[in-house]
């Protein structure tokens, strides 16, 4: 399969027509659910399909080193690539990854404010045109709503997408009146797209829970297959 | 004197640049009573740290060459191998490493884990060297040995553990905490010669109390001892240290050390834990390769009684001639012995045997094995192997990396070519990164090595050590050239001027290799071409892959395959076929796409975040891709891959743009296409260049 065809045959096109489009630039799309769920597997798949269509992603990390965060990369494309029998994968490989960057901090020492100075000084002074950034590992349980609202103003002024992953407490399954985890509340205001992950049998079901502006607990008949952490679609 | 070989260790301190490793190694030499008096690296009264033998290395403060020295701790000899800590000279790095059998690894309490101490890091388990960690300069400010333990723990993946915990830090920096002994260790005297042992601060004690249950619950594991005495409640300081010890044998454990070696404190503390942690050389096993058995691994054993097996891991020049510093790994060196260099095949005899300290040397008439001495006046290269003469041995041949820059050096006087011919005569020997050659077409002579850095340093070692005063060209990046697409070819070279005639038609094609360098396929069928001159075939495509017609540097990456062809009776020859070859090739390359590629190194900036801005932006001006950055607090780490040619003069340009603040280092990480605006001004260069040149002609 060449790229084109691959990048049409996404599962993640299917995502994009429940959630009208997309995220859209200037909004924040979250996935949350509870630890060891895949949340970073789905990051990582969405930040490569938008690699696939030539974008520039940063991956901005809070949790891990960086060699980690590569090999998640790594072991999606591979994936992907086989799955899809990706042709010159190789090279294509190659050609892409030159398009990420990955921004690793530490929660503890770095502010908001530093967090964007550091994002803005890659895409101004190191002229990182970035379409998406996805931020794997930020704490909400420490984090301010300020902080959320900062970013998303940050993404509406650089014309940027943001997926953020969320953890929630394994003990704490408490949702409001639309659905969405206790601990986002706060934030929901910044929040455009909300989905959560649930483990099923032997899977992991995706479900929509906020689409821009309008709560809906749609079944976006999507899940993440066990053995690959890829998004595919439900059969 | 007689050394009993148990006691002895061979270590290495490695460290990130300026985390004080020289000032470390001089206050061991102090202690050890090798020296009389200390000296900082960048003192004022200009005679520098002992170690630092070179003159070079004195004035830049830093430690390029690894010289061995021998001291003496409580009753054990130890032989300490000062090893450089910039990538620029890794090839020595990893030379030392090879004879190490424990290291100190070195970092500071300031600036902790930085990219070197990860290269380092990398070198170590590369070489399975078991090793300590000494967190160094507790007396600086913003110190913070517990952080760089959680570096040590979250970069490197280290399960390091506190064994000693600072008594104040920055200024207030006064002493240790044994965690083991569960006392205080105070260092007086004018150079912290005395240690005096009092009870544990009482403010300190409940934190001391934690970071020793935690030493015990960590090392409890490596002794079943342990484990048991533990439960019962009755835990001596030995099966303490014997667990440490199992525990950095295996690897698997790193214990901390804090200390100031600046300020004379936590260094014989440190000397007394490579006695009791490191290997001596008996416990290690090494292996060599059989030359006489295919290469087959052997293992060599400590063993004084057994036949020699020695390596040459250093060469130093000297005012009586060439030293060659030798690990023993297996049987003794006496003098007079006669030995086998298993490279050259050559045997000689053992002259002058000497033991070196750091500013002196003994001669000795034998050494065991598992010892680190020195030979005078024998002729070989770094990275020989000495064999009793019954053997045909050789220690694990190191890998060489390619040179990727070079730099056109002439002379300026008569006096100065002697001397230059015999310093490159010298480096070639020390050093196998660094190459030299004469260019045939422009007759110049050609230094070849890992980076500006290192080429730079050899260039002020002619000047100083071997009175050449030379001029350098511009530094010249190592292209290659390459194709991209299948090519057939069908050429016949035919020569008919008199005499015996030249004849031989080839057919084939060419493809880009993705593993390699060049393959050659003989796809001949029916014989069409004599076997006989399939080889010439070969050797003409060769001949022709030395020079690239696009710009005139090595062809790579190309599968030649040959699959008809056809011969005279007469004037078919070896030349003939050669020629064949050669030309069968050109004219193949011309429609293969050819493409040029450069080096790319892996770059690593690290240095205040403020800056990190400016690095990023100086790291796009050069065409280089941001891979990643790390940022923890006020400190960043930014990754990139920049192409080698957009290098030149960075420090500098770093140096300005920080002022001073961030350092970087690289080395070689591939080979990546040039973008077509540039290759079309390297050709037009190149093609400029043989138009002068055709001129002069």
């Amino acid at each position: 399969m060449v790229k084109a065809e691959l990048v049409k045959r996404s599962p993640l096109r299917i995502l994009e027509k429940s959630i009208h489009g997309g995220v859209g630039k200037g909004n924040i799309g979250v996935i949350a659910s509870r630890k060891g769920t895949g949340k970073t597997a789905c990051l990582v798949h969405i930040a490569t399909d938008q690699l696939f269509q030539n974008k520039h992603v940063i991956h901005v990390s809070f949790s891990g080193r960086t060699d980690h965060i590569v090999s998640w990369y790594e072991d999606i494309f591979g994936e992907i690539a086989k799955k899809r029998e990706l042709d010159n994968a190789m090279t294509i490989h190659d050609e892409v990854i030159k398009n990420r960057v990955i921004m690793n901090f530490n929660q503890d020492g770095v502010t908001a404010d530093q967090l964007l100075r550091s994002l803005r000084s890659l895409m101004t002074d190191g002229q990182f045109a970035a379409d998406l950034i996805v931020v794997d590992g930020y704490d909400f349980e420490r984090g301010q709503p300020d902080t959320l609202t900062a970013i998303k103003e940050f993404a509406a002024e650089l014309d940027l997408e943001v997926w953020f992953s969320a953890s929630i407490h394994r003990d704490d399954p408490r949702t409001d009146d639309h659905g969405v985890p206790v601990l986002l509340s706060p934030f929901e205001d910044s929040i455009g797209v909300l989905i959560t992950l649930q483990p099923a049998d032997e899977h992991v079901k995706l479900s929509l829970i906020k689409d821009h502006g309008n709560y809906v607990t749609e079944d976006l008949h999507l899940m993440l297959d066990a053995k690959s952490l890829l998004i595919a679609e439900e059969k | 004197m007689a050394i009993e070989i148990s006691k002895m260790r061979n270590i290495g301190i490695s460290a990130h640049i300026d985390s004080g490793k020289t000032t470390l190694t001089e206050r061991i030499l102090f202690y050890c009573e090798k020296i009389h008096a200390i000296h900082e690296v960048r003192g004022k009264d200009g005679v520098g740290a002992t170690m630092d033998s070179m003159e070079l290395e004195r004035e830049r403060g830093i430690t390029i060459a690894s010289a061995s020295t021998n001291v003496t701790w409580k009753d054990h000899p130890i032989n300490i191998i000062d090893t450089p800590g910039h990538v620029d000279f890794t090839i020595e790095v990893e030379r030392s490493l090879r004879v190490l059998d424990g290291a100190v690894l070195v970092l500071c309490s300031v600036g902790g884990v930085q990219s070197q101490s990860i290269t380092v890091d990398r070198q170590l388990n590369r070489y399975n060297v078991p090793f300590l960690a000494f967190i160094n300069k507790a007396d600086r400010t913003g110190a913070n040995p517990y952080k760089v333990r959680e570096q040590l723990r979250e970069k490197l993946g280290h399960n390091a553990i506190m064994m000693q915990m600072p008594i104040g830090l920055e200024d207030k920096f006064e002493g240790l905490v044994d965690l083991v002994l569960m006392k205080a260790v105070y260092f007086d005297g004018p150079a912290g010669e005395t240690l005096r042992y009092e009870d544990i601060p009482a403010d300190m004690q409940a934190q001391a109390d934690e970071l020793h249950e935690e030493l015990i619950d960590a090392v409890s594991m490596y002794s079943d001892e342990l484990a048991e005495a533990y439960l019962e409640g009755e835990v001596t300081e030995d099966q303490i240290h014997e667990a440490v010890r199992a525990g950095v044998l295996r690897r698997e454990l790193t214990p901390v050390f804090v200390g100031s070696a600046y300020k004379n404190k936590g260094v014989q503390t440190l000397l007394n834990a490579v006695l009791r942690y490191l290997p001596s050389p008996r416990q290690v096993s090494n292996t060599a390769l059989d030359l006489d058995d295919n290469e087959a691994p052997v293992e060599v054993h400590s063993d004084d009684s057994a036949k020699t097996v020695a390596l040459a891991f250093k060469l130093e020049d000297t005012n009586y001639g060439q030293l060659t510093y030798i690990r023993i790994y297996q049987g003794t060196v006496k003098k007079g012995d006669e030995l086998f260099n298993t490279r050259s095949q050559k045997k000689f005899k053992v002259g002058r045997l000497i033991r070196m300290h750091a500013n002196h040397m003994e001669d000795i008439t034998e050494a065991p094995s598992g010892d680190i001495v020195a030979l005078f006046g024998i002729d070989c290269a770094s990275g020989d192997t000495f064999c009793h003469p019954d053997l045909n041995y050789s220690m694990t041949s190191m890998y060489v990396p390619n040179a990727v820059i070079s730099l056109a050096i002439k002379p300026k006087d008569k006096k100065s070519a002697d001397n230059m011919g015999k310093a490159l005569n010298r480096f070639t020997k020390e050093d196998p990164t660094f190459r030299t050659h004469v260019d045939p077409e422009s007759q110049e002579t050609i230094i070849q090595g890992m980076g500006e850095l290192h080429l730079d340093v050899y260039v002020e070692r002619m000047r100083r050590e071997y009175k050449a005063e030379v001029e350098t060209g511009a530094p010249q990046v190592a292209y290659r050239e390459t194709i991209t697409q299948r090519a057939d070819f069908n050429y016949t070279h035919k020569k008919q001027t008199g005499g015996s005639g030249q004849f031989g038609r080839v057919a084939g094609y060419i493809e880009p290799l993705q593993e390699g360098e060049y393959e050659f396929v003989n796809e001949i069928k029916g014989g069409v071409i004599p076997s006989e001159y399939i080889p010439s075939v070969d050797k003409g495509i060769q001949v022709a892959l030395q020079k690239g017609p696009t710009i005139g540097f090595p062809i790579v990456g190309v599968r030649a395959a040959i699959n008809d062809g056809s011969t005279h009776p007469v004037d078919s020859s070896d030349m003939a076929f050669q020629a064949a070859g050669l030309q069968a090739f050109r004219d193949a390359y011309k429609r293969a796409k050819p493409e040029i590629l450069e080096p790319i190194m892996k770059v690593s900036v690290e240095g205040p975040t403020e800056y990190q801005g400016n690095v990023f932006a100086s790291i796009n001006q050069r065409r280089g891709i941001i891979l990643s950055s790390n940022e923890d607090g006020a400190f960043s780490v930014v990754e990139a891959e920049v192409p080698l040619s957009e290098m030149f003069g960075y420090s500098t340009v770093l140096r300005s743009l920080t002022q001073g603040k961030a350092e970087y280092s690289m080395e070689f990480l591939k080979y990546g296409r040039v973008p077509k605006s540039i290759a079309e001004e390297l050709v037009t260069k190149y093609q400029e260049e043989r138009k002068a040149e055709a001129v002069r002609a």
